[in-house]
């Protein structure tokens, strides 16, 4: 019994002929993996991958790792979503999201999600280095989540945090926030933790009181 | 390089011709609309003249009258969209190879279930001798544009046969849309063999759908067709029964006048009002029924009359026409669809609703064509592909100097 089901889950679809071939590859062996996005444009310094969902993108903030031999580091800097089709944009349509599914779910093909990272470090044979990486990421590498765990092993020292200060493109502060939120979560809210964090940022803005108070305040809460 | 202050001229002079055609046009459409009105409750009597006369242009088959419009059904809740449509790049004989190619873009949409749809695209590249040489009517002939473009249509309409009939075995509920006529009418002419063979193919796919009771139809968008208005002209003509060839209005012009009279009365008939039908000349009927119908409502359904359909067996085609609201479309559905009132609702719920969703056009149909499109920029992409591919497998190639002159003009 068990053994006629099995066969019949892996008889293809009679649509799976027009399927697009990276789809129907992807209803088989690649339905478990688990990474959130592919690397479409990479550079030494930063990257842009294509979530693997539509509004699936990791949050700002958030450390990903990327799949290769010295696996990258980075953190989300920025997500957004837009239309695949350069002279198509989207309209308003006056319906709910649900509403749009069950009527025009055509719309959901034809947006695509991205996210924009900014490179941190890299790990060499496991061990987190805070050094941009003698090569970039690769076009297509798979993009992960860091764990906790990965996260709470890379902030071991905070040297990272000078290269976040010192980054032009992105409003600086909230970008910083919002990454030790959540540093600050994957050590459990550590007191010793809150305490050196809070020490290595009165060393980097020592100059700027106000600045300072406000970054600490807003992380702590 | 176009001379634009010259085109200008005489963009110019098109505009004083064209205000003087409109207001004649003005006058034209009220006659037929009166013409309409005369009909309706007598539309056998015109049915029968239709039956009896021989006519050089193209009558409706009437199945229930001229009448006024039938109302928008509602769509069931749930319901699937097929369509496909095609683009090719077409051999040319100046660049390295002659082969072509056919992109065939695939859409099913799944309404009411939120379920994912299916939007893709397969190209297919033709390049073998037996492909660019094809044999019909006992010659040998290279495949050039119009052979392509038959092979691309008739690709359309089989792949979106197989396309509602995978739908339907996973169970989806399917319509299928064509974008065009349902109706081979440019079959008319060639030789037997390949009409033959282009007929039997598309019959065997409409088979295939009637058997699994998917509805399918045609979608012409600003149609030109003059079914309608041709039906009206018969009922000008006087004669009970008429016949074109022997029109006498026609041979009294030829023969009863002198030849200065002849010049003169030759331009009037060019003005259209030369024969007692010439009044409604040059007028098309989406422009008569556009003030006849309401959005959302159909006209009855006609019978073509086009001579292919002889040979259509059970799937002779029918139509109507259909306010959408952004504009009059003509909707070609086959027989068994036509005599079917489950069918044919469905049909004309599913043409509204694709229109409304896409702005006035069928969304599965345009979005078809987005993604079945080759553009200008694609197909430069697709040589410089070509030409690199061969180079690397060191294949000798040339291209026509014509070609290379197109690329590199010097001064």
């Amino acid at each position: 019994m068990t053994r006629v089901e099995n066969v019949k889950e892996r008889k293809p679809s009679p649509l799976s002929r027009f399927m697009p071939d990276e789809m129907a590859k992807r209803d088989g062996a690649g339905a478990e993996r688990t990474y959130v996005g592919e690397v479409v444009e990479s550079s030494t310094t930063e990257l842009i991958a294509e979530a693997r969902e539509l509004h699936g993108g990791p949050s700002f903030g958030e450390f990903i790792r990327i799949e290769a031999d010295l696996p990258v580091l980075g953190i989300i800097f920025n997500v957004f979503t837009h239309s695949i089709e350069p002279n198509r944009r989207p309209t308003a349509y006056g319906k709910t999201e649900e509403e749009l599914r069950l009527e025009q779910p055509q719309i959901f093909e034809l947006l695509r999600t991205e996210f924009q990272a900014l490179i941190i470090g890299y790990l060499d044979g496991g061990a987190p280095v805070q050094i941009l990486p003698p090569q970039p990421a690769r076009i297509h590498s798979f993009v992960h989540l860091c764990t906790d765990e990965e996260v709470r092993a890379f902030t071991g020292n905070d040297d990272y945090l000078r290269r976040i200060l010192n980054t032009s493109k992105v409003p600086t502060d909230e970008l910083l926030i919002a990454v030790l939120r959540h540093t600050l979560r994957a050590h459990e809210r550590s007191r010793d933790y809150l305490v050196r964090m809070g020490k290595e940022l009165s060393r980097l803005m020592g100059d700027d009181y106000d600045r300072l108070s406000s970054v600490i305040r807003r992380v702590a809460n | 390089m176009l001379d634009l202050y010259a085109v200008k001229t005489q963009i110019d002079d098109m505009v004083v011709d064209e205000r003087r055609v409109q207001e004649d046009f003005r006058a034209k459409l009220e006659l037929a609309l009166a013409e309409y009105r005369r009909w309706e409750p007598e539309w056998q009597t015109l049915a029968t003249k239709i039956n009896k006369s021989r006519t050089s242009w193209l009558l409706p088959g009437m199945a229930d009258g001229l009448g006024g419009g039938v109302e928008r059904p509602e769509r069931p809740a749930e319901i699937s969209i097929a369509a496909t449509d095609g683009s090719q790049i077409f051999p040319d004989r100046h660049e390295v190879s002659s082969c072509f190619l056919i992109n065939i873009g695939y859409i099913l949409l799944h309404y009411g279930t939120g379920e994912k749809p299916l939007m893709s695209s397969k190209p297919t590249l033709y390049y073998r001798e037996e492909e660019i040489f094809e044999e019909w009517g006992g010659r040998r002939m290279f495949v050039n544009r119009d052979l392509v473009g038959f092979k691309r249509s008739l690709m359309e309409f089989t792949e979106l046969a197989d396309l509602a009939l995978a739908a339907k075995a996973e169970g989806h509920p399917v319509v299928a849309l064509s974008d065009g006529t349902l109706i081979l009418w440019n079959l008319e002419g060639k030789p037997q063999d390949f009409k033959e063979s282009y007929l039997q193919t598309t019959l065997e796919a409409m088979d295939s759908l009637r058997d699994a009771r998917i509805p399918v139809a045609g979608y012409i968008s600003q149609p030109g067709s003059q079914e309608l208005i041709n039906a009206l002209k018969l009922g000008l003509c006087p004669l009970e029964v008429a016949d074109c060839d022997r029109c006498p209005w026609q041979a009294e012009n030829q023969l009863g006048f002198n030849e200065d009279e002849i010049g003169a009365i030759q331009d009037d008939l060019w003005r259209g009002h030369g024969l007692p039908c010439s009044p409604l000349e040059g007028l098309n009927d989406a422009v008569l029924v556009s003030h006849v119908l309401s959005p959302g409502q159909r006209t009855p359904l006609y019978l073509s009359t086009s001579k292919i359909l002889n040979e259509y067996g059970s799937h002779r085609i029918y139509y109507f026409y259909l306010d959408v609201g952004a504009e009059i479309g003509r909707v070609e559905i086959p027989e068994w669809v036509a005599t079917d009132p489950e069918l044919l609702e469905l049909v004309h719920a599913c043409m509204c609703d694709q229109a409304d969703k896409g702005q006035g056009y069928p969304v599965a149909l345009a979005e078809a064509h987005e993604r079945a499109v080759v553009r200008g920029a694609d197909r430069d992409t697709f040589y410089r592909f070509l030409r690199d591919t061969f180079v690397k497998n060191n294949i000798q190639t040339s291209i026509s100097t014509k070609s290379f002159k197109k690329r590199y003009v010097g001064i």
